[in-house]
């Protein structure tokens, strides 16, 4: 075994299995499912599920750096709630309040960045904490059920319009990978995020501002997840305190599923872009698949659960195949 | 008398590394045996046979009765060896009597747990030994010292019959080490036999029966401890020719790059040190292990800041307070745990050569990946990295070709001052004396070189001037050259005889 | 070393501060009757604190509780509905959740996965497997099912009663059985536990395993209180217990921790509401102060350690 075919081969085989998956699922779905490949559809696949990509992309920072983030979910409910607020309450202009919406996000993140870069606090534990606290303050505010309704049309647009024939939110989100991208891969705060996963004593030696650097992939995460809750909010034209329940669940899927390391160190923006790929596309399939049933209800029915479920798997299944794979490979060079 | 055991001709190899090149030892009951050598003579992979942690290539053991080509951990333990580390593997947060109850029996899981019993048995093996240690104490709260006690009662409890001790006084203060010593001899007296491994002369003299000497894998000698003197013993160690190994020292020191003034640190240990380095100079830095050499290149890079003292380099006053400051001054360090600090296995090597001149390379903070693979190219190039090329990952390399990487990746930085700690440690020969063409090459060139190693033939051969510290101060610095014995004398602190 | 309980001491302070402040503001706060029932209600988290805990000591999480809890639940009352006598439903119960926690164990115990990840796959695989299964319809059981088949009082002590026997019992195998102290010592180094004999792996998946069956009786204790099974009644289990374990000073990083500390957490942590309600405070305010009070008490051993290391 040559050292070149050791460190390409995998990186390349990875992204081929996914590439694989998803086109099985479009064929699959293409074929039980009704106008599965119809051109709103595919368009619609892209509307409903842009908040779980941004989160996605803005996860992987953190899980690069060996962190994980679970309090991206609530974070969105959190700043759904603020939005609401500034946008009936304090009568302020939409697009000031996504803005303020935004900045909310960032200083949640940096409460995070704080305690884990900081305080070196575990980041499991830390984002566990703040999982309530975002979401808790998000229902006091409203009181537990209050829901913020009826904005401006030209707000809404960013939900449910089209621009260029795109869904508008998928402009915002080709224009946050792109960033994210060139942050990851082409600058020295990615090549940093790498390093600071797999040896952050190493990274510290070499000079590296760790604490720094870790702040700003919690931070940028924080920030993401208020842009993600305006969209939300454009899209469904409500805001309310469980804005994005669950969506950490997704994001961590399409990242590990995408081949970042949960250890931190490897992974890449193609890979998580094409693990995203993969939920989503599950997602909305199940949707389309009104001739099936299970459990005396058609598919198509309960399409939510059965694609949470599926995920959940699809997660475990993920992670689990690594060192499995590992262990069989270890042993046939031994035999 | 019958040995309790018995090594013949015992040898071990780490892929093209020959650690150990047929090695005979015996240990008898009641004895104290010592175990000399240098950092890398083979001391530590003979101690992993004795354990069953390693299985020699060749060669027997004869434990007891039974003769055997290899051991495992367990039936070590069973045969009644026990080992003392310098780090206790102990549960730091279960009590002292818990600690010692867990090692010695082995219960069901649903067995209960008799504390009453666990208790007193801690309570007789503690008193055995002479220590005043309550058992009910978590062995979080024990210091150092408490805990390496803990560790004897347990093997004494498990009735080893061979007790090895791993430089066992290396982190005692004077009274504990009477207390240990008093312990050992306790040990003697019931028949136990004890391998005894330490840097420091003076303990050999005090303590030990016999002493076998160990230089690069072989076993140099056993002799009795009263018929040597210090100097016999240094010289045994010592051995080789050191001369022409070596590459010659050119040019004249210049200007004085580093000075020191009774700089200080009490995080690190280190106490009042005073120091000059020039350039195109060489400073070998000697010293036992535990001297404070690496807590001192600790604080010249800025990890473990200074308290008190002066650091001026070229003649301007510092304060460091992180590696990347140290680095903005022109410092760098290689540091001795390459796999921990020096190179990120995992990462090509054109990133790890890039990893500290980030801003310099890449201002903006853009990635220039041709810039980044051209100077990579000029590494692999210029000091003779095997691999195949700048996208080979670290853990892909030799040691040796590692620790040039680690060296690279400092010498991007265009320092003015090179701190290296322990160059060469696990790199192969041949890699070896590339690296000391490497630094002499590098002092020709002007820079000034630190250089700390536990290697004595390495700092006598490359030094220009050596500074030897000795708990955590520098106590002497000698011209290049100087005699092997001189050096050995300083850093054990010359006499001996303190400790009776 | 001061103190090696500064922090049961600390939280029973301000458990008993609430309590005093309760007495003498919201005195209707002690009625026999509702007390008696919110501390039934509570017993549930109890036993699966107990759990909790043992899982956190050994230097692991689990966060699919409630899910386990809720299915649990379930499967109980499916086995009731059948007709089954209350035995077996109640074994079955602890069975289901036994499976479940050996799934987790065996991912987390023998493929080395990271054990946040891997339970909070399977959390959301149940929660949504369940949600799909039951739509979120709520199951009526047979009578005779509630409080035992009891009367309410005699329901309600056979609840506390089952509850405080698996506390008592847990806290002493803790401390007296082997396998207790294995739990500590797989905590506090895996490396240095196998050196001694122990074998990680094993008291690892163990533990998986019993949080399982203790999330299964925890959701009899709950079944039995209602003639309702409630499809969601986990939900949020898993941050109330955690936090419960993590004020009532489980470090997060395992080795230490014991269960009457656990106790106090969950007693100050299941009164906040109560005494948010007896305040005339809004009551939406519990979660937000469960996650406050989880950071504060990681920040509170953050600070100890640091303290420590310098």
């Amino acid at each position: 075994m040559t050292a070149a075919k050791s460190t390409k081969a995998p990186f390349f085989r990875h992204e081929f299995v996914l590439v694989a998956v998803i086109v099985l699922e479009v064929i699959l779905f293409q074929a039980l499912g009704r106008r599965f490949l119809d051109g709103s559809n595919v368009s619609n696949i892209f509307r409903f599920s842009v908040e779980v990509g941004l989160l996605a992309l803005a996860m992987t920072p953190v899980i690069l750096t060996g962190g994980i983030d679970l309090s991206v979910g609530s974070m969105m409910g959190l700043c759904a709630v603020c939005f609401g607020m500034l946008v009936k309450d304090a009568s302020l202009s939409p697009w000031v309040a996504a803005v303020l919406s935004i900045g909310i996000g960032t200083v949640g993140g940096g409460l995070n960045a704080f305690l884990i870069a900081r305080m070196k606090l575990p980041p499991l534990i830390v984002t566990l904490g703040t999982f309530s606290l975002f979401r808790g303050l998000a229902e006091a505010l409203t009181k537990g059920s209050k829901s913020y309704s009826a904005f401006p049309d030209s707000f809404l647009a960013l939900g449910n319009s089209t621009v260029a024939g795109l869904p508008a939110q998928l402009w915002i989100f080709f224009l946050v990978a792109i960033g994210i991208w060139l942050l990851v891969h082409r600058t020295t705060l990615g090549r940093s995020f790498r390093a600071i996963g797999y040896s952050p004593e190493g990274s510290r030696y070499a000079g590296i501002p760790v604490e720094r650097n870790l702040s700003l992939a919690y931070i940028l995460t924080g920030a993401v997840a208020g842009l993600a809750a305006v969209i939300l909010v454009a899209r469904l034209g409500e805001a309310r305190a469980n804005a994005g329940i669950g969506y950490e669940l997704l994001a961590i899927t399409a990242v590990v599923l995408g081949g970042t390391s949960i250890f931190g160190g490897s992974g890449t923006i193609a890979g998580t872009l094409l693990g995203f790929l993969a939920v989503a596309i599950l997602n909305n399939g199940l949707k389309r698949m009104q001739d099936y049933e299970i459990f005396d209800k058609t598919i198509a029915s309960v399409s939510n659960e059965m694609s949470g479920m599926l995920t959940g798997l699809l997660l475990l299944v993920a992670l689990a195949a690594v060192p499995v794979v590992k262990a069989i490979t270890a042993r046939r060079a031994k035999s | 008398m019958k040995p309790l055991l018995q090594l013949s001709d015992i040898r071990k190899s780490f892929g093209a590394v020959r650690a150990l090149k047929g090695v005979s030892f015996d240990l008898q009951p009641g004895e104290v045996h010592a175990l000399l050598g240098e950092n890398g003579a083979g001391k530590s992979t003979l101690i992993k046979v004795i354990t069953g942690a390693h299985s020699p290539d060749e060669g027997t053991l004869v434990v007891g009765e039974e003769t055997l080509r290899s051991l495992t951990p367990s039936k070590a333990r069973e045969l009644g060896i026990a080992c003392i580390y310098q780090q206790p593997a102990l549960f730091p947060d279960l009590t002292v009597a818990e600690n010692i109850g867990l090692r010695l029996k082995k219960t069901g899981a649903f067995a209960r747990v008799n504390h009453a019993a666990r208790r007193k048995q801690a309570e007789e093996l503690l008193k055995r030994i002479g220590a005043d240690l309550s058992p009910d104490a978590e062995v979080r709260s024990l210091s150092m010292p408490e805990q390496q006690l803990v560790e004897i009662a347990c093997a004494l409890g498990s009735g080893a019959k061979v007790v090895i001790m791993d430089e066992p006084t290396a982190s005692l203060t004077q009274k504990e080490q009477h207390l240990l010593f008093a312990v050992v001899r306790d040990l003697r007296k019931s028949g136990v036999g004890v391998v005894y491994i330490s840097h420091r002369l003076e303990e050999i003299f005090a303590l030990a029966d016999r002493v076998t000497v160990l230089r690069d894998g072989e076993s140099v000698g056993t002799n009795r401890v009263d018929d040597l003197d210090e100097a016999a013993m240094i010289k045994l160690m010592v051995g080789r020719e050191v001369a022409q190994l070596y590459p010659p020292a050119e040019g004249e020191a210049g200007d004085v790059v580093l000075s020191l003034k009774n700089l200080c640190c009490a995080a690190g240990g280190v106490k009042g040190v005073d120091l000059e380095v020039r350039a195109g100079e060489i400073v070998g830095m000697a010293g036992l292990v535990g001297a404070g050499r690496t807590e001192l290149a600790r604080v010249l890079f800025g990890i473990t800041p200074a308290d008190s003292g002066e650091i001026r380099l070229n003649g301007k006053p510092l304060t460091l307070s992180s590696p990347r400051e140290a680095i903005s001054h022109g410092i760098a360090y290689v540091p001795e745990d390459r796999r921990r600090h020096g190179v990120i296995l995992e990462m090509p090597i054109a990133h790890n050569i890039t990893m500290a001149v980030h801003p310099v390379l890449f201002p903006g903070t853009w990635l220039r990946f041709k810039a980044e693979t051209e100077l990579a190219k000029d590494f692999i190039r210029d000091l003779g990295i095997k691999a195949y090329g700048p996208d080979a990952p670290g853990g892909s390399l030799s040691g040796g070709n590692q620790q040039k990487v680690s060296v690279s990746r400092w010498l991007a930085t265009k320092p003015k001052l090179l701190i290296l700690d322990e160059p060469t440690q696990g790199v192969d020969v041949g890699a070896k004396s590339e690296i000391h063409k490497i630094i002499r090459g590098l002092a020709k060139d002007g820079l000034a070189v630190l250089m700390i190693s536990s290697d004595l033939p390495e700092v006598l051969g490359m030094s220009d001037r050596i500074a030897v510290m000795r708990g955590g101060t520098v106590t002497a610095v000698l011209p290049g050259g100087s005699d092997a014995h001189e050096v050995m004398a300083a850093a054990l602190g010359h006499g001996g005889k303190e400790v009776a | 070393m001061n103190g090696k309980y500064s922090r049961e001491i600390s939280v029973a302070a301000a458990l008993g501060l609430l309590l005093v402040a309760l007495a003498l503001f919201a005195p209707n706060f002690y009625e026999l009757q509702p007390l008696l029932s919110r501390t039934t209600s509570q017993m549930p988290a109890l036993v699966a604190a107990i759990g909790i805990t043992l899982v956190i000591i050994t230097r692991q999480i689990d966060i699919s509780i409630g899910a386990q809890f809720s299915l649990c639940g379930v499967v109980a009352g499916l086995v009731a509905a059948a007709g089954m006598p209350l035995g077996v439903a109640v074994l079955a119960a602890v069975g289901a959740g036994a499976f479940l926690g050996a799934f987790n164990g065996l991912l987390v115990a023998w493929l080395g996965l990271p054990s946040i990840v891997v339970t909070l796959a399977t959390m959301v695989t149940w929660n949504e497997l369940l949600r799909l299964w039951q739509q979120g319809r709520f199951m009526n059981l047979p009578a005779g099912f509630q409080w035992f088949g009891l009367s309410q009082a005699a329901g309600q002590g056979v609840v506390i009663g089952v509850a405080v026997a698996l506390l008592l019992a847990a806290a002493w195998s803790m401390k007296n059985l082997a396998a207790g102290r294995r739990v500590y010592a797989t905590g506090t180094d895996a490396e240095a536990a196998r050196l001694a004999g122990i074998d990680p792996k094993w008291t690892t998946f163990g533990v998986f395993v019993l949080m399982g069956a203790l999330a299964g009786i925890a959701a009899t204790l709950n079944l039995v209180q209602s003639p309702q099974v409630q499809p969601n009644a986990g939900d949020g289990l898993e941050l109330k217990v955690i936090a419960a374990a993590v004020v009532g000073g489980v470090a997060i990083n395992g080795g230490r921790g014991n269960l009457w500390g656990v106790l106090l957490g969950l007693l100050l942590l299941a009164n906040v509401n109560p005494a948010l309600t007896h305040f005339k405070m809004e009551p939406y305010w519990e979660r937000a102060i469960q996650g406050l009070v989880i950071l504060l008490a990681v920040i509170a051993d953050g600070m100890k350690r640091t303290k420590k290391a310098a």
